[in-house]
């Protein structure tokens, strides 16, 4: 029997054009298209969502990257600067006709299909323009439901997906990131993590869908569309611009001033998490402000990871000098004050263009990822040192391979995991950091009336003692879950790459032991 | 027998000569306005390592023999001497001629543990140098790995494995076959089975003698297991504190070795012979740091046929013994750092570290009769130690008990009439032999 499985691997080896993946499955395709005709579906359905979150981030990173070039070859050349915001222009022109047609395409899960915005037609008459006439409520809750359900069978499909890779395509029975995955899977808490980081993941993609009404009605441009509504006064039903409704539905702090969670205003319109001070909706404030927040610490994590890789690589690599630089570099930047830095630097661009890219987002991450790696690259840096000593460095040294490929495939795969590690645990600290400028206001975090969650928080703080205590404790409560869900995923990924590590207390210590 | 050479030379005409090595040295450190002395891990070896044969280079751990390999691979950059590899200087290559000579000369790791890459296949992990040096296309590559795999003797469907999913032995089999992928001509094989098991040992040595008579290798055999070195090598050569003591064909070797050093290494082989009566040569000590060695002869710290000097020959061997742990007590302490308190008690004269010293004297010279122009010496050496200048002590006793042995550096002697070279003063003309010296030294005891 082993003969001819090792006659089969030696053809299979040698006669081939290609070991690709494609052969594989064109050999057995049955597991993969039971796996991708499911995912196709899922992915169509919604479809319009995905390419429209894909196109706003392209075009905030040519934005971004196009606006950082400008503002530093602005200084030697005017010319090429021109050059490149033309460049700048037409490219995100492109982006934004395409981001415009596939907004208008329609998704399963939009308010068009399951819409929860309506009015009652007399005093307890039905309820018009709501999906199959429902309340507001349970149309807004079903549409919701669906959403993270939707969101969290896709989640679990892609995994699937890598299993039925696995199990049929991959040509190794058994790699070390099965171990990783399966001591994952068995680890209660930081599974936690992972339904955390998938929860306000599918706010940021499907917030607009999420609220009970949208952004842009009900707070960037209030007085552009009129809704009707019941007019119990007159026993009519009337039309009122949201901005108007949202005058007469503030939450102050009195009884009769209040429209609390789970509660309908006088225009009957549903608010899942009442209403804001000045009479928004503080859910569809919060999944707007979900958006921005995971794509703000998105890039800086993302930022401060790779210049923490490069870096703690190349010290332990090379060490000596290039080491020492790199020290005098991270602490130089960590003696910085990193609110101080913060307020210098959002004074210095107030006025100018790049200051607005993400609403302010960009110019935050880049700040942020800035200040962020010196901290990862320490934590890196030890683990970095003592795959750096194994003797197969020296092996590949030993024939010759060129020190970018030890690094990426004798040192990297090794260093990821602390990586992911710790900057799950700091991209904790980044969202606290980030809701605490929208706190402070006066110019520092996103610019207003972009929703940020430490603006709600800021807004309710007078109230928090009284029937409005939603607004700032709600929001509170929704940075907690996060940060918390992301320390459950670094200490679930911790325990996954180094099982022998054990209790907290003491994996703790394993996992940082290398970082002085 | 006392012909002497500055360095030796290959003996059997004919022999082509694969590596030339000359005067290399290693040292590590010593660089820069505030730091101390170098590490001196490999200082000054001659060697040539014939086509085709093995070479042994045994000695005890930190004798700097893995430096000296890895500096022939130009893993480290030598700080002297040059390397001569089929008729190039390997020492002034860089960038893409060292690449390609890298293909030529290649290496065994001795932990198998640590020198695969736990998250690469095995196919993969024998592919890189392949990679590394764009050898021919992807279908050949694999082929080769394939036909290493089989050469190793492991089998085809160990190319998707991953390194935990092998035993030692197995482990060590993949490190072959990837220093063969580039088919080199020269192996070093740095301590290559002492992380194995005995039993697996012996395969992974015959093993590699297969490969060598396949393949034409040239190795170096690195190791501190003798009898493995015995059984595998044509040619030993002995290192101490980065210094080659004996080099010489290896039966003759351990049949009758030259240096003293060599006497006391084989004299520490178990024997199964209950009548031998050989004796085992113990020696005091431990080997000096390689940041403070000897000016002379490396060993001559703990040699058991150390030369004395001209007016000590009457001394008895106690007194000679205890002179020498004194000495080797002194030195200890001389490399001991005083610190900001102790150069501050002993500005002030109120040094008071060393006052243990008495003891440790009364100790060495317990139950000997010490005549009293060694005592004079000795008390003098204590009294410049306690009052915290143990380096004045050191030069003290340097100047009144050292020998040619301490002060000079010996030569090569070839020691018989098949290319043996052994470093020691002994083999001149105007001393006395080694053997009759350790047989009278040692049956005192």
């Amino acid at each position: 029997m082993s003969e001819t499985t090792s006659k089969s691997i030696r053809e299979d080896l040698t006669q081939r054009d290609e070991l690709s993946l494609y052969t594989r499955i064109a050999n057995n395709p049955r597991p993969f298209f039971k796996w991708a005709v499911p995912m196709l579906v899922l992915i169509a359905v919604e479809f319009p969502t995905y390419a429209g979150v894909a196109f706003g981030m392209l075009d905030a990173v040519v934005i971004g990257v196009t606006g950082l070039l400008d503002a530093a070859i602005g200084l030697v050349s005017s010319g090429l600067s021109q050059t490149i915001r033309d460049a700048q222009y037409a490219v995100v022109g492109v982006l934004r006709d395409a981001g415009g047609f596939v907004d208008g395409l329609p998704t399963l899960f939009s308010r068009e299909v399951i819409p929860n915005q309506g009015y009652q037609t007399g005093p307890n008459g039905p309820w018009e323009g709501t999906f199959l006439g429902l309340e507001p409520a349970y149309a807004w809750a079903l549409r919701a439901t669906l959403i993270f359900a939707y969101a969290l069978f896709t989640a679990y499909w892609v995994f699937r997906g890598w299993l039925v890779y696995r199990d049929h395509y991959r040509e190794a029975d058994w790699t070390p990131t099965d171990d990783i995955v399966d001591n994952l899977s068995n680890h209660q808490w930081g599974k936690f993590g992972i339904f955390v980081l998938i929860l306000f993941l599918t706010m940021a993609v499907f917030g607009s869908a999420l609220g009970p009404t949208t952004v842009e009605q009900n707070i960037q441009s209030p007085y552009s569309e009129r809704i009707n509504y019941f007019n119990e006064d007159t026993g009519e039903v009337d039309q009122v611009f949201p901005g108007d409704a949202n005058f007469n539905s503030k939450s102050k702090g009195s009884a009769e001033f209040n429209v609390g969670p789970m509660s309908y205003d006088d225009y009957g319109r549903f608010h899942p998490f009442g209403t804001l001070t000045n009479g928004r909706d503080l859910f569809t404030f919060m999944m707007g402000g979900a958006r921005i927040t995971m794509i703000v610490s998105a890039l800086a994590i993302g930022g401060a990871a790779l210049i923490a890789a490069v870096f703690s690589m190349f010290s332990a690599y090379y060490s000596g000098r290039v080491d020492l630089t790199i020290l005098t570099t991270a602490d130089g930047v960590v003696s910085i004050p990193r609110l101080l830095l913060l307020i210098l630097v959002s004074a210095v661009f107030a006025n100018h263009w790049i200051g607005n890219v993400l609403n302010g987002g960009f110019l935050l991450a880049i700040i942020f990822a800035f200040t962020t790696w010196p901290f990862l690259w320490r934590a890196v840096r030890g683990p970095a040192l003592q795959v750096a000593q194994e003797e197969w460095i020296l092996a590949a040294k030993s024939y010759g391979q060129q020190p970018r490929t030890i690094m990426r495939k004798h040192m990297f795969p090794y260093i990821v995991g602390y990586l992911l590690v710790y900057a799950s645990m700091s991209t904790g600290g980044i969202i606290i950091g980030l809701a605490a400028l929208s706190f402070l206001g006066n110019g520092l975090g996103i610019s207003p009336p972009t929703p940020a969650w430490g603006r709600a928080i800021s807004m309710g703080q007078d109230y928090v003692s009284g029937p409005s205590w939603h607004i700032s404790l709600l929001p509170g409560l929704m940075i907690v879950l996060l940060v918390t869900g992301l320390n459950a995923l670094g200490d679930g990924i911790r325990d996954a790459i180094d099982p022998e590590a054990g209790g907290s207390a003491e994996g703790e210590e394993a996992a940082a032991g290398g970082g002085g | 027998m006392s012909k002497t050479t500055s360095r030796p030379q290959s003996a059997a005409q004919g022999d082509e000569v694969l590596v030339d090595v000359t005067d290399l040295k290693k040292f590590y450190g010593g660089e820069g306005f505030f730091a101390g002395p170098p590490v001196k891990a490999v200082n000054g070896v001659d060697f040539t390592i014939k086509r085709g044969e093995t070479l042994g280079l045994v000695g005890e751990s930190g004798c700097g023999k893995s430096t000296l390999g890895r500096t022939l691979l130009q893993l480290e950059t030598p700080t002297e001497g040059s390397i001569t590899f089929d008729g190039t200087d390997v020492t002034t290559l860089s960038g893409s001629d060292l690449k390609e000579w890298r293909r030529n000369a290649q290496m065994v790791f001795q932990d198998p543990e640590s020198s695969l890459n736990d998250r690469m296949t095995v196919g993969e992990i024998i592919r890189e140098p392949l990679d590394a040096h764009d050898w021919k296309t992807k279908q050949e590559r694999r082929e080769r790995v394939l036909d290493l795999l089989s050469a190793v003797g492991l089998r085809d469907e160990h190319y998707f494995r991953y390194p935990h999913q092998f035993s030692g032995g197995q482990r060590q089999r993949v490190g072959i076959a990837r220093a063969l992928a580039l088919e080199p001509e020269f192996l070093v094989l740095d301590e290559p089975v002492s992380a194995l098991d005995v039993s697996v040992q012996a395969k992974i040595i015959s093993l590699l003698e297969d490969l060598q008579e396949e393949f034409n290798l040239t190795y170096l055999f690195i190791a501190h297991d003798l009898s493995v070195v015995r059984h595998i090598c044509d040619r030993v050569a002995v290192m101490y504190l980065g210094k080659i003591m004996e080099l010489g064909e290896t039966e003759e070797l351990f049949q009758d070795p030259s240096n003293p050093y060599t006497k006391s290494l084989i004299s520490a082989i178990p024997r199964p012979d209950p009548t031998d009566t050989t004796r085992r040569i113990t020696l005091p000590g431990t080997p000096p740091s390689p940041r403070d060695a000897p000016e002379g002869c490396p060993f001559a710290t703990r040699c058991p046929a150390k030369i004395r000097p001209e007016e000590y020959t009457h001394l008895d061997e106690d007194v000679w013994d205890g002179i020498e742990r004194f000495r080797e007590v002194i030195r200890e302490r001389s490399r001991m750092d005083l610190g900001v308190t102790g150069l501050a008690r002993r500005g002030v004269g109120r040094f008071s570290r060393f006052d243990d010293l008495e003891e440790a004297v009364s100790d060495l010279f317990e139950g000997v009769d010490v005549p009293e122009e060694v005592r004079v010496h000795i008390e003098q050496a204590v009294e410049y130690a306690k009052k915290g200048y143990p380096s004045k002590a050191r030069e003290y006793l340097y100047e009144e008990f050292s020998s040619v042995c301490d002060r000079e550096k010996p030569k090569f002697y070839e020691t018989s009439g098949t290319a043996r070279y052994s470093y020691c003063h002994r083999h001149a003309n105007e001393y006395e032999d080694v053997d009759p010296v350790i047989s009278r030294r040692t049956s005192d005891e």
